[in-house]
């Protein structure tokens, strides 16, 4: 009797949760592995601002009990990051120095919120949103009828402004070149996606470049970000929505090429026959613009780590790369995005 | 010393008990043991020594094992306990702890002492519980009726040893010596006054006094241990012998055939009791040092 | 369970011998109990001294009265993946695992923690040996770091923890006392920068209305402190797992306050010289375990027989013979009420906690005087160990009473066994004026003579005499928990196990099965009216007990004629509350007619 196959999938987010779902789907003996750095199992990511929402208990928002990942015999590794993948031996290699073998690798990593360069020395002033114990700081952090100042102001950002406007808080946003990331949209369709959101009350500082942040525990709204103008812009809680920067560091000895994402043929497989990748991580080969492109957005973050884990079960599916991405005003008035859509 | 005695009988011995007074000492039982047998000088030897001594025997405590020697505090006017067979030391160092005033006489015979109670005798002598420990041996048990006895000679026939002793017997003098007793002494119940002479040295030794009496069975040793034989056997310890020097008393405590009579060893050093008195000052930080 | 709306947490910390575990436990517990919370703890510990065995320290804190340790832990901290692992399973759901994120070499998989732990519990990994070094230049204090992580997470105040850590090393050099201070410090500091994802709650606990000392030990401390109390005069001992530790805090305590302390050559001597200094008067006492109790039988006999007082703590462990002797058991029941030869009782007290080891062991010395016979205290070694906090009483109620002087009838020999209407004979010591008397482990008459014929009188007047021990005021040889009048299912226990009784009872209530818990603390003489009454009212008995003949069940229903239903387990842990619960619903269903015997689990019946 050989041994049965292992694969590994780095990420619990949607590609990754997905693709262990799909692999257990079709093969009831291999063995799955998922490792993840968060503390918590699978929840959906843009579910986060529900916990302004009332869901502030963590398993109001899981998306599976945590019972089902003995019932599909799944190991899921929480607080786990992967330090070094060696392509060659196919091995992981953990922050805290347990060493785990793979037959076939997964990469869902993600990406993490991008800080502005000039800005990350600020970063612990900051409040980010990329899990739920963040998401429970910035409502930890926010008072009733507070004010959350949001810099840049990509569409998972929007979607907590929205949220935050409807729960009785106040936002303010200092737009630049990611506002609405990812979606590349002309400077009148910007303008005029913006007057939807300053007719609901937000804010908005148009395209003023922060330069610092401070912090004056002692006062109310104790949050400053200055702007290159000199302005001084008062909140709560400083954000930044300034869209993802992929998470490959750990993946320099896997044998892969990078650029800014793992680069991926249309079958999801790097360069490595072992190692296939998923969602924000990976920038797919796009054949007619003969150029790797990011697809960001959370149906196409899902539906991709299901391909994956079919193509490591011997499939060849093709990433549909001609998905829709578009972002517009509703009938109702309000915005509509193809990157909320799931 | 080395005179001749013949076997003491109770009668004669009343009537000179009430001559010296010391009648006081002895219990209104009479003792049970068979006439002739060496344990009567036992009785003797104890009253005598009390009264000498001038102890009151309200604050005498005679403590035995089990055998024909362990009777004995039924037969004294002291307060005794007759406890199991080879556990007077261990109690006998209770009663001493419970209560340091008392004068402690623990007693019993070789089967009682060397088979099932060995263990307990090292430790009583290392400690120096500051009590007498006279033991009565005959080589013999006495009480089940004629068995051999761990100093019973090689080739004795006894009941449980009909076709022989083989074994080796023990040398209870060198055992008392090496587990560090502070007064090692052989008495001789056919030598009376001798014997209670040595009771009353034992008794007034400051620490363990161990005083082995050498007794005859009158009733199941016909062949060894006899008044006839131990009358021939007994001798003193030489003149020039010095009780102070562990390695003589050895030496001389070797020659188990030509059993010597007198004190063999006694050292000066601290008792139990105030062993422990320095360890509660120490613990107490009381200690003067 | 019971009525929990305060806390009730347990906490485990696992890790390897050298690792500080037990330690940590300690100050864990302590600092508990000083906020004061109720706690109950048991450390597990390997037998051998040195090496890497595994050392666990469990905890329980609760603001309401617990009566033994859960089966789930709501924390587990490891100090040693090797051996937490295996312990994962037994943190709840939604509970957390502390570990160290950190290794300093390299594992294969499966080597660390985080692998273990399933997808509802909640991982608290942190560098718990790199918050030691930077602390203390050292990574010893990683057992003091875990303790401030934990204080940090769960919100539990610092002073109290650093209270204990000062006076825990207090002997130590100062120091010691800072780094271990600096320690907690950062582990704190790391703790409550953590977001909080488990369930695990702790909130503040009742306040304590009279005010009373609250003292955390185990059962053997306790036992020390009952006997410290009643001033414990003598003591002999002989080294015996899991009775040596009441040996070593006795040989502290006993010589400052002028105490003899005696470690003996072996049991034999110790009850032997225990029964000497209680002849004289003084109080004393010896512990052992089983092997050693086995040693000691013969003694016991002459102490029946010779009415003298003497204390012996016995803390059973899983026997026969050398048995195993780190683990616990309630085996040795037959031999502590039966052992020895003859018809020789003696009074045999098994209390069922620590405040209960306290308590028992004050009395025992009054109640072996008043009787004149050796009162056995039976623990074991789960009682033994394990932690409890303790209300002692506040002024010295267990000091010996003045001794009355007998009165010499002159011209009348001094009776030490005169017969009496209470069967109890005046006592003389050995030292007093005019009552000399000769005492024997022979039958004997009235003067203390060895004497045949009187031995059915000596006999009746041995046993009689204990028959209002029963009464002794202020002690509760038996008590029933839970519903009164007629219940369906009553629970009869002793010992250790009627901890986890209690909880098995109150959760069989919780979910609407009447019934109700006894337990009886005094063996011999067996307070059998309590018993027949408690019979009475059920309609149905079961008998839980950590060994395998069924011995408490067989003493009972040896006395009451009635069968019982056993539980008995010998599985060297204590009994586990959801299988005596589980049988309570079985009986419960089930219904007394069926009862047409007893059904054994476990030994034949």
């Amino acid at each position: 009797m050989s041994t049965p196959i292992h694969n590994v999938i780095i990420g619990s987010g949607s590609a990754g949760f997905g693709a262990a779902r799909t692999l257990r789907k079709s093969d009831d003996k291999c063995r799955i592995t998922m490792i993840t750095m968060d503390s918590l199992p699978f929840y959906h990511r843009y579910d986060l601002p529900q916990v302004f929402r009332g869901k502030q208990d963590w398993r109001d928002l899981l998306d599976v009990p945590p019972a089902y990942y003995d019932e599909m015999d799944i190991k899921l590794r929480r607080c786990s990051r992967v330090v070094d993948v060696e392509g060659a031996a196919q091995k992981i290699t953990l922050a805290h120095q347990e060493a785990v073998g793979y037959d076939r690798l997964l990469v869902c990593a993600g990406g993490r919120g991008y800080i502005p360069e000039n800005l990350t020395s600020y970063a612990g002033l900051m409040h980010g949103f990329g899990s739920f114990e963040a998401a429970m700081r910035v409502y930890r952090d926010l008072p009733a009828g507070g004010t959350a100042i949001m810099i840049g102001g990509d569409m998972v950002g929007i979607d907590l402004a929205l949220t935050l406007l409807d729960t009785g808080y106040k936002v303010t946003l200092i737009t630049n070149g990611q506002t609405f990331w990812p979606h590349e949209i002309s400077q009148e369709e910007q303008a005029r996606l913006l007057e939807v959101l300053a007719a609901k009350g937000v804010t908005i500082f148009k395209d003023s470049r922060p330069v610092g942040v401070s912090r004056d525990n002692a006062q109310h709204a104790a949050s400053c970000v200055t702007l290159e103008d000199g302005t001084e812009v008062f909140g709560d809680v400083v954000m930044s929505f300034c869209g993802l920067a992929s998470s490959v560091e750990f993946m320099l000895g896997a044998d892969v090429d990078i650029e800014r994402g793992l680069l991926v043929n249309p079958e999801l497989r790097t360069s490595n026959e072992t190692i296939w990748a998923a969602g924000d991580v990976c920038q797919i080969w796009h054949d007619q613009e003969k150029a790797y492109r990011f697809y960001h957005g959370w149906k196409n973050v899902r539906v991709m780590g299901e391909l994956a884990s079919r193509n490591m079960q011997g499939a060849h599916e093709i990433f549909d790369v001609d998905i829709e991405d578009t972002i517009g005003i509703g009938p109702d008035g309000q915005l509509r995005s193809t990157f909320w859509t799931h | 010393m080395n005179e001749h005695v013949k076997p003491v009988y109770l009668e004669e011995k009343l009537e000179e008990i009430r001559a010296d007074g010391h009648q006081e000492y002895r219990s209104k039982s009479l003792p049970t043991w068979c006439p002739g047998c060496g344990y009567f000088s036992m009785a003797e030897g104890l009253t005598f020594a009390l009264k000498r001594l001038g102890i009151e025997y309200k604050d005498v405590v005679t403590v035995s094992g089990i055998g024909c020697a362990s009777r004995f505090p039924f037969f004294v006017n002291t307060y005794g306990f007759h406890t199991l067979h080879g556990r007077v030391l261990p109690v006998a160092t209770g009663i001493k702890i419970g209560n340091e005033d008392l004068t402690v006489v623990a007693v019993g015979g070789d089967g009682d002492a060397f088979a099932i109670g060995g263990g307990h005798i090292p430790h009583a002598a290392r400690r120096n519980v500051n009590l007498t420990y006279l033991v009565f041996d005959n080589g013999i048990y006495g009480l089940t009726k004629g068995q051999a006895s761990p100093t019973s000679a090689v080739g004795f026939k006894t009941s449980s040893t009909p076709y022989e002793n083989g074994d080796v017997p023990l040398n209870p003098l060198m055992m008392l010596l090496s587990y560090g007793a502070s007064w090692v002494g052989q008495a001789y119940a056919g030598h009376q006054h001798h014997l209670a002479d040595m009771i009353t040295e034992a008794m007034a030794h400051r620490g363990f006094s161990f005083l082995r009496v050498l007794s005859p069975c009158v009733t199941f040793d016909k062949t060894n241990n006899t008044y006839a034989n131990l009358n021939m056997a007994a001798r003193g310890l030489p003149e020039d012998h010095d009780s102070s020097d562990l390695m003589a008393a050895m030496a001389e405590a070797a020659q188990a055939d030509h059993p010597a009579l007198g004190v063999y060893y006694k050292e000066d050093r601290p008792t139990l009791d105030e062993v422990m008195a320095a360890t509660n000052r120490r613990a107490a930080g009381t200690d003067p040092a | 369970m019971m009525n929990k709306a305060g806390t009730d947490i347990q906490i485990a910390i696992c890790g390897s011998a050298g690792d500080g575990t037990i330690a940590s436990g300690d100050i864990m517990k302590r600092a508990a109990a000083l906020m004061g919370f109720n706690v109950i703890a048991f450390d597990v510990y390997p037998p051998e001294i040195r090496g890497f065995g595994k050392c666990i320290s469990r905890i329980r804190i609760s603001s309401q009265q617990a009566y033994s340790l859960k089966q789930e832990s709501d924390i587990l901290v490891s100090l040693n993946d090797m051996h937490a692992i295996p312990h994962v399973g037994e943190v709840r759901d939604f509970g957390a695992v502390i570990y160290d994120d950190h290794l300093v070499s390299r594992v294969a998989e499966g080597g660390h923690i985080s692998a273990h732990i399933n997808p509802a519990q909640i991982p608290y990994g942190f560098s718990i040996r790199q918050i030691s070094e930077q602390a203390t230049n050292s990574a010893r204090s990683r057992n003091i770091v875990i303790l401030g992580y934990v204080a940090g997470l769960f919100n539990l105040p610092g002073e109290h923890f650093r209270k204990v850590i000062k006076s825990k090393f207090a002997t130590k050099a100062q120091a010691v006392v800072d780094d271990n201070t600096k320690a907690f410090d950062a582990g704190l500091r790391a703790g409550r920068a953590v977001f909080k994802l488990d369930d695990v709650e702790v909130r503040e606990p009742a306040e304590d209305a009279n005010g009373a000392e609250v003292v955390m030990m185990t059962g053997n401390g306790a036992v020390v402190r009952g006997f410290m109390e009643a001033g414990i005069q003598s003591y002999f001992g002989y080294p015996i797992t899991p009775a040596t530790s009441i040996m070593e805090r006795l040989a502290v305590e006993m010589p400052p306050v002028g105490g003899k302390f005696l470690q003996t050559e072996d049991e034999i001597s110790a009850i032997a010289a225990a029964i000497g200094a209680g002849y004289t008067g003084s109080r004393a006492a010896t512990a052992t375990s089983g092997p050693g109790l086995a040693l000691m039988a013969e003694m016991l006999g002459l102490g029946v027989m010779a009415e003298v007082p003497v204390v012996v703590v016995v803390s059973q462990r899983g026997g026969p013979s050398t048995g195993l002797p780190t683990k616990t058991e309630q085996s040795d029941l037959n031999l502590a009420v039966f052992g020895g030869s003859g018809d020789a009782q003696r009074i045999v007290l098994a209390p069922t906690n620590v405040e209960g080891c306290y308590r028992c062991a004050a009395m025992a010395f009054d109640i072996a005087e008043t009787y004149q016979v050796p009162v056995i205290l039976l623990i074991d070694l789960y009682l033994s160990n394990r932690y409890e906090t303790v209300v002692p009483s506040s002024e010295n109620a267990f000091a010996p009473k003045p001794r009355v002087p007998l009165k010499l009838v002159k011209g009348k020999p001094y009776e030490r066994f005169a017969l009496t209407e209470n069967h109890i004979s005046p006592r003389a010591l050995p030292g007093e004026e005019g009552l000399m008397h000769t005492i024997t482990g022979l039958e004997h008459n009235e003067l203390g003579r060895p004497n045949d014929a009187i031995h059915m009188t000596m006999t009746i007047k041995r046993h009689e005499k204990l028959k209002n021990a029963i009464n002794y005021e202020g002690l509760n040889v038996s008590k029933r928990f839970g519903d009164t009048g007629r219940v369906n299912v009553g629970i009869l226990g002793w010992g250790s196990t009627f901890g986890e009784i209690l909880e098995a009872m109150y959760e069989a209530q919780a979910e609407g099965i009447s019934c109700s818990a006894m337990k009886v603390v005094m063996l011999s003489p067996l307070p059998v009216d309590a018993l027949r009454a408690f019979f009475n009212d059920c309609d149905q008995i079961l008998v839980p007990e950590l060994n395998y003949e069924g011995q408490f069940a067989n003493l009972v229903s040896g006395a009451l004629g009635r069968p019982v239903t056993r539980l008995n387990r010998a599985i060297g842990t204590p009994m586990v509350v959801d299988e005596i619960l589980a049988e309570v619903r079985r009986l419960y269903i089930q219904g007394p007619d069926t009862q047409d015997g007893a059904r054994a689990t476990g030994a034949g019946s």
